[in-house]
């Protein structure tokens, strides 16, 4: 169901959409206009059958064929709906031509074959009219033979005379009637739209995925150590750790300097040193255990990135770009601050889970859905508010279009 | 003109898309010019949702989910109500979807 200006916004678009690209299909070696029509032929009668056209298709149809002036549009009036079953041509039919009108009558199947020329002028008429559903694709082939041979009958019935208007004109409505049941069960439907929303729906979970799983590898690699670089060392101590032979080297400055400091200076200074020293020893027993090749490579670039000094060493160690491994450092902190990777993971588990669902829920059409632009959307506490503007609303199977709507929801 | 492919979704996108491809896979019609009939279609709602549409609507719920990404905020509500001149309704579940509509002014 749809309101009615609903409904007639839909014509218009319909109409606009199709007047518009007619140039491109009549000129440039275009497909054509019997394309066109058919296209929005299909169109309509999908809208109709979503409810989302309240039948109004004789509106669509009849400004359609006062535009264009070319026979094509014509194929649209026998298609408007009643217009089409009462079919007066097939009464109309009869009394030009009584001699024939017996023979196919009874024997609608037997006609074509024995008279192929007087038989056939009735039969598209007459055959049709009862049974528009089970013509098939032979009735494409009937109207096309028989067109030859009509032009007389038709045109003495038709106002507007002419075969190719007549013809195809009963004919059209089984095209527009059969396709969708055989070509949408045939074929999964949507080969460039589907393929175009998945993807990019794609794109973006895995854009939004990779980096988180490098962040990770980032954290569980090299974190724990930077954060005791972070807090414990001066300046200048970081250099001779990063050096693995520089370590003894290291011990020997170590101890040369508390020596001097604790004879020589004040109590703070002594500290000072021994804070010192405790930090390089400690680190130097970090490095230790750790293999040496691997424990290079992934520290070093991390110590450098702390220290804002050039990303380069972070591109042999890994691909992604410096800004991602920036911004997964605050959060590596916080991560290595609660220990538990554990807790972690099953919630995001749980929220993937939720979004899956909701998702799943929208293929199957059990959801409803806003279509709009926003304007502004505002946030006090959990009290959030948005203007949206030219919004189409499909809601308990209602189409609603709005020019301007505000919401107001709880988080 | 910039124009969104967010209609698209909507049942008269939908419907026309479905035709599309109907005409693209039988050969009918060549995938470029669906396209174009598919742009045309972004245009043509976007102007008439612009200029033949005037009601406006209420939208009121408990909001279960917001989301901002690439300029599209989506949000998806619990027992939403919807008020306009013309009807009420009431949902379970609805979600939202919107564009920035500065996007297209620019």
């Amino acid at each position: 169901m749809a309101s009615s200006t609903t409904s007639n916004v839909y014509i218009h678009v319909i109409e606009d959409v199709i007047n518009k690209v007619r140039e491109e299909f009549i000129n440039n070696g275009g497909p054509g206009e019997s394309v066109l029509t058919e296209l929005q032929g299909l169109w309509e009668m999908k809208m109709m059958q979503a409810g989302a056209i309240l039948g109004p298709i004789e509106r669509s149809s009849a400004p359609k064929a006062t535009p264009g002036v070319t026979p094509v549009h014509d194929l649209n009036v026998p298609y408007e709906g009643t217009e089409e079953y009462e079919t007066p041509t097939a009464d109309m039919l009869f009394p030009p031509t009584p001699l024939q009108t017996p023979m196919p009558t009874p024997l609608p199947g037997m006609a074509q074959t024995p008279l192929p020329g007087n038989a056939q002028t009735p039969l598209p008429g007459t055959a049709q009219t009862p049974l528009p559903g089970t013509a098939d694709s032979s009735l494409y082939n009937i109207p096309t033979g028989g067109t030859p041979i009509t032009p007389n009958e038709y045109s003495s019935v038709n106002d507007s005379g002419g075969a190719p208007e007549v013809k195809p004109g009963p004919g059209r409505p089984s095209p527009y009637m059969q396709p969708p049941s055989p070509w949408l069960n045939q074929r999964p439907p949507l080969d460039v739209n589907v393929a175009y929303v998945e993807g990019r729906e794609e794109g973006e979970r895995g854009a939004s995925h990779q980096p988180m799983t490098q962040d990770f590898f980032m954290m569980s690699a090299g974190k724990r150590k930077r954060d005791e670089f972070a807090s414990q060392y001066p300046n200048g101590g970081y250099i001779p750790q990063q050096d693995g032979a520089g370590d003894t080297i290291s011990n020997e400055l170590k101890v040369g300097q508390g020596s001097n400091t604790q004879h020589n200076t004040t109590i703070a200074g002594a500290e000072m040193s021994l804070q010192g020293g405790r930090a390089v020893s400690r680190i130097s027993q970090l490095d230790g255990p750790i293999p040496d090749p691997y424990d290079d490579v992934l520290s070093t670039p991390n110590i450098y990135n702390y220290q804002g000094v050039v990303n380069e060493d972070y591109n042999i160690v890994n691909t992604p770009a410096p800004n991602d491994i920036q911004a997964a450092t605050p959060a590596a902190v916080t991560q290595n601050d609660t220990v538990d990777d554990d807790e972690d993971e099953p919630l995001n588990e749980d929220d993937d889970d939720e979004l899956d669902d909701v998702d799943q829920g929208e293929d199957l059409n059990t959801t409803h859905l806003v279509l709009a632009q926003f304007d502004k959307v505002t946030r006090t506490k959990s009290r959030w508010k948005c203007t949206l503007k030219d919004g189409i609303m499909r809601i308990n199977n209602k189409d609603i279009l709005f020019n301007k709507a505000t919401g107001e929801f709880e988080f | 003109m910039a124009t969104f492919e967010l209609y698209r979704r909507s049942t008269i996108g939908m419907c026309l898309t479905e035709t599309l491809d109907e005409m693209v896979s039988n050969g009918i019609l060549s995938p470029e010019l669906a396209i174009q009939v598919l742009v045309q279609f972004d245009k043509s709602m976007t102007e008439a949702l612009e200029s033949q549409v005037k009601s406006k609507v209420s939208i009121k719920g408990h909001l279960h989910t917001y989301r901002f990404c690439d300029n599209v905020w989506t949000f998806i509500l619990q027992d939403a109500h919807f008020k306009s001149d013309e009807c009420q309704e009431t949902v379970s579940r609805v979600k939202i979807v919107a564009c920035d509509s500065k996007l297209l002014t620019q």
